[in-house]
């Protein structure tokens, strides 16, 4: 986990930047959500989900 | 020489050696060669110097399949042709595109890319290009391709005055070529329309039709129905295999780092698949472009939380044991396998104002190339994940068999085949050197003679294999010449 002291960007962020973190996270949070239905295995520890492909690391 | 119509050039006693029919990139590049040979070439334009709607309305037809542009749309008949609303990008077929493949009916040319590579130095002179870079392989399955987006030259502005101040180039314009006359061996004049009024045969050595990916079927068809064969004595070929380049959104990416890739000056670069990757997946080529920064809805969020505000996707990246960057938006481009059930016929119902059927365009796309995109995107995907370049999504109708958006490009413009290139006359049309089969004297210029598709926009090749057809015809009217003499 970053230091508290880092979540802050160097430049001050702006309302918008936050509202874009928020809005946001939902996408970013597939990469290690538990909402993993059937992955599709299509080559060794690359792995298909949702129409994502990713790596099984990117799971774990 | 540039003359109004052809009163004044039938007046002026010019006798030329070729008919060119067509002024766009492939008919005015032939017509340079010939005449730089110091062989009289005469090129017919149906249109003027300006676009007019009159001249346009020749091109309007009937598409049958899939949705596709309006035919008086999609192309433009006047001095220069299509090249006067080219986008001006630029990439010459691969060598991969020339080869034979089993998995694809129909694919192969009688030629490869070594055959127009000696002309390249000279396309790249005519479309005002930089050198090409090669192509840089980021996995065994893709490569980083190069297409450079060029001033987009526009043939009757740039070699009008050439044209103008020549003694051996006469452009003939409002001159329309309505009917081929034949006798099944050779062709024994063009029929003209300028002026108003029939203006009779045109006759010389050796015609080339180069009237565009849709109009050379349109013009042979209607002359060997008025000749009972006698313009295209093998004609099972004619009109069919036509091709296009279907274009669709087909997915986003998150990237690891936004300067992964050099972007060119639009944020864009460009990417296929290898040979192997094709065969092993039994698809078509296909051309990825990944434009970086999408601008609307919830991709614009993505997108400007990683590529606006860096420093907290980064921390919100760690946060999730991730490491995301910027976004980017993949638009897809790819390869048609030649089919003779798409096809260019002659309207049963619908005329020009002269009276000549308007096109009948049957297109539709098949199951190899909906193949093709999703397992494109997927070849992508997996490369960007393995190497840690970024994360790609394909889009839910990909995935989920969709039918095609209507709201997107839907293909490039790019009309090819109908006259299709090959050595068997029952799948194809003209031979090597773009000679139609049987024909002694007639030739087909232009991406009609595309056997296969390929990925890229079509101008480079075209104007490349016009090349090498001005070229061998300027050897064959030697030849000609010297035999007369002896």
């Amino acid at each position: 986990m970053a230091p508290e002291l880092n979540l802050l960007p160097a430049r001050p962020a702006s309302r918008r930047a936050f509202l874009q973190v928020i809005l946001a996270l939902p996408a970013l949070a597939m990469f290690q959500s538990g909402t993993v239905s059937a992955p599709k295995s299509k080559a060794d520890g690359i792995i298909e989900v949702n129409g994502w492909i990713l790596k099984r690391s990117d799971l774990t | 020489m540039i003359f109004e119509g052809y009163e004044s050039f039938r007046a002026s006693g010019f006798q030329p050696k070729v008919i060119v029919i067509g002024s766009g990139p492939a008919g005015t590049t032939i017509a340079r060669k010939v005449a730089q040979a110091g062989i009289p070439v005469a090129i017919f334009e149906a249109g003027g110097e300006e676009y007019s709607e009159e001249s346009q309305d020749v091109y309007k037809g009937k598409t049958v399949g899939d949705p596709y542009f309006d035919l008086d749309v999609t192309r433009l008949r006047y001095f220069g042709g299509s090249s006067n609303h080219w986008a001006g990008w630029c990439r010459v077929m691969d060598a991969l595109d020339f080869e034979p493949k089993a998995w694809v009916p129909h694919s192969g040319w009688p030629i490869r890319r070594s055959d127009i590579e000696p002309y390249l130095d000279e396309v790249h002179d005519i479309l005002d290009l930089v050198p090409f870079r090669d192509d840089i392989a980021i996995s065994d399955d893709i490569r980083w391709v190069q297409l450079i987006k060029s001033p987009a030259v526009r043939f009757g502005e740039k070699f009008r005055d050439e044209i103008a101040a020549s003694k051996t180039i006469a452009l003939v314009l409002n001159t329309y070529v309505t009917e081929l006359q034949g006798d099944g061996t050779q062709l024994t004049g063009a029929r003209i329309w300028s002026q108003g009024k029939d203006q009779g045969i045109a006759t010389a050595e050796y015609y080339v039709s180069c009237t565009g990916g849709l109009e050379n079927s349109r013009l042979l068809l209607w002359s060997n129905e008025k000749s009972n064969g006698g313009v295209v004595p093998h004609a099972a070929a004619l009109g069919r295999y036509w091709m296009e380049h279907p274009q669709f959104e087909g997915g986003n990416v998150i990237m690891n780092s936004a300067t992964q890739f050099e972007m060119d000056e639009v944020s864009e670069a460009f990417f296929s698949p290898s040979r192997e990757a094709m065969e092993r997946e039994q698809i078509l080529n296909f051309g990825i472009r990944f434009i970086q920064m999408p601008y609307h809805g919830a991709k614009w969020l993505v997108a400007e939380l990683a590529c606006v505000a860096p420093e907290t996707a980064e921390w919100l990246s760690e946060e999730l044991g991730a490491r995301l960057r910027c976004a980017a938006q993949l638009y897809v481009g790819w390869e048609q396998s030649p089919r003779a059930d798409n096809f260019v016929a002659l309207s049963a119902t619908e005329r020009d104002a002269l009276g000549i059927p308007r096109v009948e365009l049957h297109w539709q796309k098949g199951e190899l190339e909906r193949r093709t995109l999703l397992e494109g995107l997927r070849l992508f995907g997996k490369t960007l994940a393995e190497r840690d370049y970024g994360r790609l999504r394909i889009a839910d109708w990909v995935l989920n068999g969709d039918p095609y958006p209507t709201d997107q490009e839907l293909a490039g413009h790019h009309h090819m085949g109908g006259t299709r290139m090959g050595n068997d006359p029952a799948t194809s049309v003209v031979d090597r050197n773009c000679r139609v089969h049987g024909m002694r004297n007639l030739y087909v210029g232009g991406s009609s003679v595309f056997a296969t598709s390929g990925q890229c926009n079509p101008t480079t090749t075209i104007v490349a294999l016009a090349a090498r057809l001005g070229d061998h015809l300027a050897r064959q009217v030697s030849q000609s010449a010297m035999l007369g003499k002896s």
